[in-house]
């Protein structure tokens, strides 16, 4: 069992602060990614663990035991870093067999280990290459080798795929789950990459400006995000400035009505994802009118913008078989939506049964 | 005029930028052709001519390594570059790792203090070290104001071979901890971080992961320096003692004292061609760095 804790942890740069009194607690065996945008603290939380920082307050337990005070090389965590940070001067055998030589293992020990590694990251052949003749992405699974053949209690990644392909990161974020459920070791992803964090983690830590916005599954996550700024962050969604009065929510001319218990009086922000809003028959009841401004081919569905009176442009997912062009009119309905007060304390509505205009009706 | 006529020939172009490098590094070859390897090789070939028949002869370095006083001071030379070459890494490679790891305003203080004997000409921080280590010196009288008894036990290293050692690594501090600290500014903090995650000490990353990451640089600064301590001059005539020479002190004082031209001619090419050999190892080194990151 191999669980990790935060408690309270901050780190202050001079005057900056980097983050803000964290708290996590990681499972044994659960897969965490740390998602946020550059300069969230993501990443200087993750050197934390590892013990490359130093916490300006708070404490960091494994298993129940506080590591905050040790070094680096005391620490029973591994990681994995960005940038490929193979040691050029060894072969990828050496750079897997250094850390076992310095843990005092048997030569024949080293060797079972090594190829073990390599074995498990899908490269049995590469040891006696050197990092140079191996390409980016085999050079990060040596990495991952190097890592787990230590059989650490904690894996840290910081954005190892970042410098990779679009292609080869789906590949390998893949096959990393594969071994992390296959060796069963807690780990930590940090990432800014939303795609990759819903694929891998088992719960997502969404962070801004150095603290912990929303801690929950992928699923949860996308569909009920708690604060504005993870609505925002993950996924496409469209942000409506309005104004509810009492039981109503007002944006132009359309009034819509809020689930009762929910009254309030002030300016709200309307959350809508684009595969939340529907095509209803024009002329219909709240029905939101604008025109197509630009279609957007992106395979399997088109991506519309539809431009509005009141909300500006919107974004609309619509499935291939619906044949929009530019320039014609949509009546538009959103089928769910989140209100936010004060970027926070997010009030979901389901707008129950919306008459949906039939796809062959578009077609 | 016809198109043809107006555009100019690209024929004619890609020749021009052909020749083009070889106009621009013309100038500085030629001038290293005329002033160091043509002079040279006509010592060379005259130290193995018989001045008297003009045939081939070996007579002038059976005659420098049959003199006791030539072949001590080659030896006394290779071993104060030798000695001066240590003394200086085991300077600079901590200043220069406390400069790389340390962003420090002191750190910034330690590196322009580091960089002050560059802007310092030989022969003034020459005067300067012996002001300060020459017996009843500086040195000796700091040492006096807190001590009588330990000023008496002060060993002065003025005209010994340990001024000489002094002098060189005072001089060639500046130059080696730009070269070296310009080498570990090359090394990712990842390199170092990892080896760190994975169990290593600081030792076991400076040797294991930073000495051997480093090697180009040191080998740089190793070849450089020699050639300079070996060929040096002002330091060893100001600080260094009067017996044993080293071989830049012996070949002015063979050529103005002793007035033997041809004898001054035979040092000066043994001394070149020790240097070219350093010279060959590091260029040998690098070209074939290059090699193998192809």
């Amino acid at each position: 069992m191999s669980t990790l804790s935060l408690h309270q942890i901050r780190k202050q740069f001079g005057d900056v602060v980097a983050v803000h009194e964290m708290n996590l607690h990681v499972n044994h065996g659960e897969f965490l990614c740390i998602l946020g945008p550059s300069g969230c603290g993501k990443s200087t939380a993750l050197r934390m663990i590892a013990g490359f920082e130093e916490p300006t307050a708070g404490d960091i337990r494994i298993d129940d035991r506080s590591i905050g005070m040790l070094p680096p090389n005391k620490r029973p965590t591994a990681m994995v870093f960005q940038k490929y940070t193979l040691w050029p001067h060894m072969r990828v055998y050496e750079n897997i067999a250094f850390g076992l030589r310095l843990h005092g293992f048997s030569r024949k020990d080293i060797d079972e280990k090594v190829k073990g590694a390599l074995e498990l990251v899908g490269l049995p052949a590469y040891g006696k290459r050197f990092p140079s003749q191996l390409s980016g992405g085999e050079q990060q699974r040596i990495a991952l080798a190097r890592a787990l053949v230590l059989q650490p209690k904690i894996l840290l990644l910081d954005e190892p795929f970042s410098n990779l392909d679009a292609l080869l990161r789906v590949r390998l974020r893949e096959e990393l789950r594969r071994i992390q459920r296959q060796v069963n070791i807690t780990a930590i992803f940090v990432t800014h990459d939303q795609e990759e964090a819903l694929s891998l983690a088992d719960r997502i830590a969404v962070m801004n400006k150095g603290r912990i916005e929303q801690l929950d599954h992928p699923s949860r996550i996308y569909e009920q995000p708690q604060t504005l700024f993870v609505a925002d962050f993950i996924g496409v969604m469209n942000l409506l400035p309005a104004h509810q009065d009492g039981g109503e929510i007002i944006i132009g001319s359309y009034r819509m009505p809020v689930p009762s218990g929910n009254e309030y009086s002030g300016d709200v922000t309307l959350a809508v994802r684009p595969e939340d809003l529907a095509i209803v028959p024009s002329g219909s009841d709240a029905a939101w009118n604008g025109q197509v401004e630009h279609v957007i081919d992106l395979g399997h569905y088109r991506k519309v913008l539809v431009r509005t009176e009141h909300m500006g442009v919107l974004k609309v997912y619509l499935p291939k078989a619906v044949d929009v062009r530019e320039a014609t009119t949509l009546a538009l309905q959103p089928t769910r939506y989140t209100i936010f007060r004060d970027h926070q304390t997010p009030i979901e509505v389901h707008a129950g049964s919306v008459p949906q205009l039939s796809l062959q009706g578009m077609a | 005029m016809t198109a043809s006529q107006t555009e100019p020939a690209p024929h004619s172009k890609s020749r021009f930028s052909t020749v083009l490098p070889y106009l621009l590094v013309a100038p500085p070859i030629l001038m290293v052709f005329g002033l160091i390897f043509f002079p040279a090789l006509q010592s060379t070939l005259r130290t193995l001519t018989d001045a008297e028949t003009g045939a081939f002869s070996l007579a002038r370095y059976e005659m420098f390594f049959a003199d006791k006083t030539s072949v001590t001071s080659l030896i006394f030379t290779i071993q104060i570059a030798l000695e001066s070459l240590l003394g200086l890494f085991v300077i600079c490679f901590p200043l220069a790792l406390y400069l790389r790891f340390n962003t420090s305003r002191i750190a910034t203080g330690v590196q322009m203090i580091s960089l002050l004997p560059m802007f310092v000409p030989g022969i003034m921080s020459a005067y300067a070290l012996i002001r300060f280590v020459r017996g009843r010196g500086l040195f000796e009288t700091l040492i006096y104001q807190v001590s009588p008894l330990l000023a008496d036990a002060y060993y002065s290293p003025y005209v010994k071979p340990e001024g000489i050692v002094i002098g060189l690594i005072w001089e060639a501090i500046p130059f080696t901890v730009l070269i070296l600290l310009a080498g570990l500014r090359q090394l990712d903090n990842g390199l170092i971080e990892s080896a760190q995650d994975i169990g290593a000490n600081r030792w076991y990353i400076f040797t294991r992961i930073i000495l051997p990451l480093m090697r180009r640089s040191i080998l740089i600064a190793f070849c450089l320096n020699f050639i300079s301590m070996f060929g040096a001059y002002t330091i060893p005539y100001l600080l260094g003692p009067a017996a044993p020479q080293t071989m830049g002190v012996l070949m002015q004082r063979t050529l103005q004292d002793y007035q033997q031209p041809l004898e001054a001619e035979t040092q000066a090419v043994i001394t070149f061609l020790i240097c070219s050999l350093v010279g060959l190892v590091y260029v040998q080194s690098v070209s074939g760095e290059r090699v193998r990151k192809g």
